[in-house]
């Protein structure tokens, strides 16, 4: 408190001004980053980086499209604090290297994910894994040590595909996120927009 | 006063430090801004733009190559499973007993096996069913039979109104309607997302209380194919086009849609029974099947995805997934492919094995009920065998109609066609209860339908007058509609 004692009064105003701008911003990066959508399980909020588009048709495509969202393997499953920790961890993350276009050809999950990864295969198929055979009696530790191998290993194209550069689906079908311009802009824009063609007109 | 003279310097760093974190923020919010217009250059980079209904489908193929070089496919005949595949068969050629199934209805004369959606415009000029109008006015069909052809339908549609299209006749749209199956008929062109561009979809969850617009991406890409492979029936004198699912979309609910509306196609010319005749209700048998009910859709398995080189891309090649097992069923079942060929098959034969034996007593039962007719027999007397009749036969074609019902789903396909020969029998017990009674002892002799030619010629067709007329027709009103369609800029021209 003793600093703001010790700001002039012919600063007060001017500051003021400036720190509401600096609120008003953050909100507008909330309202265009979507960032609500990310507390949910939605496939959809991967999307909102267009560059996931390859990775949620492939997953769509797939067996798992049916069956599990991009959380159910991407996000630790032990318990709430680790699941939005680790998400907000990565999730922080993409969105650094995104707005930064800084993001590679191919995207490849972070060493810390593909434990995250092998963890979630295994959850799911404990049974088949350890009643008919043993590969579910490992975890990711061990294949780094070399005794046995992960999961997509063997499973090569599960869901995602061997194909998974940025690119590679152009004209993807998938819920990318609406124009942030409201309707009622829109609308009033493409009236203006009208009025003008029909003057040069 | 002295002491707060000499400390501004306090008010100057708080400024710029705000003054920087804002100026951050704002750069923040550009770059993201930027990211998110990317989406729409996603769209907007096109070499072509599309506006309004744009049904020919070498205008999309400049933007959306491989798509549409997949989809020019669906011209190939090449292919034959052990029961379809995707050339032109005369199915009555193979089973002449269908001629008397549907005497006293067009489809006795022709009927054949579907070629791929590329055909859609040509089949349906070539075929003895759309007859040979010489003038807009004349019939037999309405425009109601282009409906499901082209995606020039919901171009017209916007232009006449949707009931004003239906009561159009077929002959009088021959030189709008050109193009064959495409692109418009399922995708948006701003977004290429899935839409509906056929009333009676849309009409028909609306009387079930459902919005059709709520549907997810995965049932869109099974009902943008619903909009046509269901079962339907023309409604009224206006042959509105109408899916019979007021009461639900099995067998049973609609067969109960159609009595209490006392619908029928055609009446039978041998038996006298008022027949309904099941389209191609794919979509209804699908969902009954364990794929339909797991949320399998219909391109998972019809459009699966190709790569080419790094790009991946929805095979737009319609065909049967036997064509393509690695690409199809191997997506999720770990079995060798001639494993997964022969579970088709297996299930495909045995329903096929009680097809055909509800095919011969069906044949027998309007055979009989003509005969009955023919003794003297009375309406009275013949209603109840006409009703087991008109039961049999929407069953039996329910069941065969569909386009791989016996493999979308097999149990309720089954189900339904021995149903069908639970009806044929018992109409024949009836009949021969009416026969006993007008004094009739002796068999009823059964005409020889032993080829195609033969079964035509016992239900009184005159087949080489029909198709010497049609053979006319198409060498000399067709080209004259090409002609006005290119003229017209319908058609692009080559």
């Amino acid at each position: 408190m003793t600093i703001l004692k010790k700001i002039p009064k012919k600063f007060v105003f001017p500051i003021f001004l400036l720190i509401s701008v600096g609120c008003g911003l953050i909100a507008y990066l909330f309202y265009i980053s979507r960032a609500t959508s990310y507390l949910s399980d939605d496939p959809k909020a991967c999307v909102n980086c267009h560059i996931m588009t390859p990775y949620y048709q492939s997953w769509q495509h797939s067996s798992h499209g049916r069956v599990t969202n991009c959380n159910d393997c991407h996000v630790p499953h032990n318990n709430v604090i680790s699941k939005y920790a680790f998400k907000a961890k990565d999730g922080l993350y993409h969105a650094a290297v995104f707005t930064l276009d800084m993001q590679p050809q191919v995207i490849r999950p972070r060493k810390e994910s593909y434990e995250v990864i092998m963890n979630n295969c295994i959850r799911c198929h404990s049974d088949l894994n350890t009643s008919m055979v043993n590969t579910g009696k490992i975890n990711y530790t061990h294949t780094l040590a070399g005794d046995g191998k992960a999961c997509w290993e063997c499973h090569t194209e599960v869901p995602h595909t061997k194909n998974i550069n940025i690119n590679s689906s152009p004209s993807a079908i998938v819920p990318l996120p609406p124009s942030p311009v409201p309707d009622w802009l829109m609308r009033l824009t493409e009236k203006q927009k009208e009025k003008e063609n029909n003057k040069i007109n | 006063m002295a002491t707060r003279k000499r400390k501004p310097v306090w008010g100057w760093i708080l400024f710029i430090v705000v003054l920087g974190v804002v100026f951050c923020l704002g750069l923040l919010a550009a770059s993201i801004t930027q990211r998110r217009a990317e989406i729409a250059t996603l769209y907007a980079n096109k070499k072509v733009d599309i506006n309004g209904i744009e049904a020919r489908n070498e205008i999309w193929g400049e933007n959306y190559p491989r798509e549409y070089e997949t989809w020019k496919e669906t011209a190939k005949m090449d292919f034959r499973s052990k029961h379809m595949g995707n050339q032109e068969e005369d199915i009555l050629a193979s089973r002449p007993n269908m001629v008397v199934l549907w005497a006293g209805y067009l489809f006795s004369q022709d009927y054949k096996a579907p070629r791929g959606h590329m055909y859609a415009i040509e089949d349906n000029r070539n075929t003895l069913r759309t007859g040979t109008p010489s003038s807009p006015q004349d019939g037999p069909q309405p425009a109601t039979c282009w409906t499901c052809k082209s995606p020039d339908v919901p171009r017209m549609m916007k232009e006449l109104g949707v009931e004003n299209f239906y009561k159009t006749k077929w002959g009088a749209l021959g030189n709008q309607i050109v193009n064959p199956i495409g692109c418009a008929d399922c995708h948006d062109p701003k977004t290429m997302g899935l839409v509906i561009t056929r009333p009676a979809l849309v009409e028909a969850f609306q009387r079930q209380g459902k919005d059709i617009r709520q549907a997810s991406t995965q049932e869109m890409r099974s009902l943008v194919c619903a909009q046509c492979h269901v079962e339907y029936y023309f409604k009224g004198d206006g042959k509105y086009l109408t899916l019979p699912w007021d009461k639900g979309m099995s067998m049973e609910a609609m067969e109960e849609y159609y009595d209490e509306s006392n619908f029928s196609d055609f009446t039978h010319a041998l038996s006298k029974a008022p027949i309904i005749k099941a389209q191609h209700p794919d979509y209804e048998i699908a969902s009954m099947g364990i794929h339909g009910q797991k949320g399998v859709s219909c391109a998972d398995c019809h459009m699966p995805y190709k790569t080419e080189g790094a790009i991946k891309v929805s095979d737009h090649h319609l065909m049967s997934p036997l064509q393509n097992v690695a690409n199809t069923c191997q997506t999720c079942h770990r079995d060798s492919e001639a494993n997964l060929k022969q579970y088709v098959y297996d299930r495909q034969d045995k329903i096929l094995e009680t097809r055909d034996r509800v095919e011969k007593e069906l044949v027998k039962a309007h055979v009989m009920a003509k005969y009955a007719w023919e003794h003297g027999a009375t309406e009275n007397q013949m209603k109840s065998s006409l009703k087991l009749i008109r039961q049999a036969q929407w069953r039996w074609d329910f069941g065969v109609a569909s386009h791989g019902a016996s493999f979308h789903a097999p149990v309720e396909t089954q189900r339904i066609l021995s149903h069908s020969l639970d009806k044929s029998l018992l109409a024949q017990i009836e009949i021969q209860r009416v026969l006993t009674s007008i004094g009739i002892k002796e068999e009823v002799p059964m005409p020889d339908l032993s080829t195609k030619a033969k079964a035509q010629s016992y239900i009184g067709l005159d087949m080489p007058v029909l198709e010497a007329k049609k053979k006319n027709w198409i060498e000399t009103v067709v080209p004259v509609w090409v002609k006005t369609a290119r003229d017209k800029k319908r058609l692009v021209s080559k």
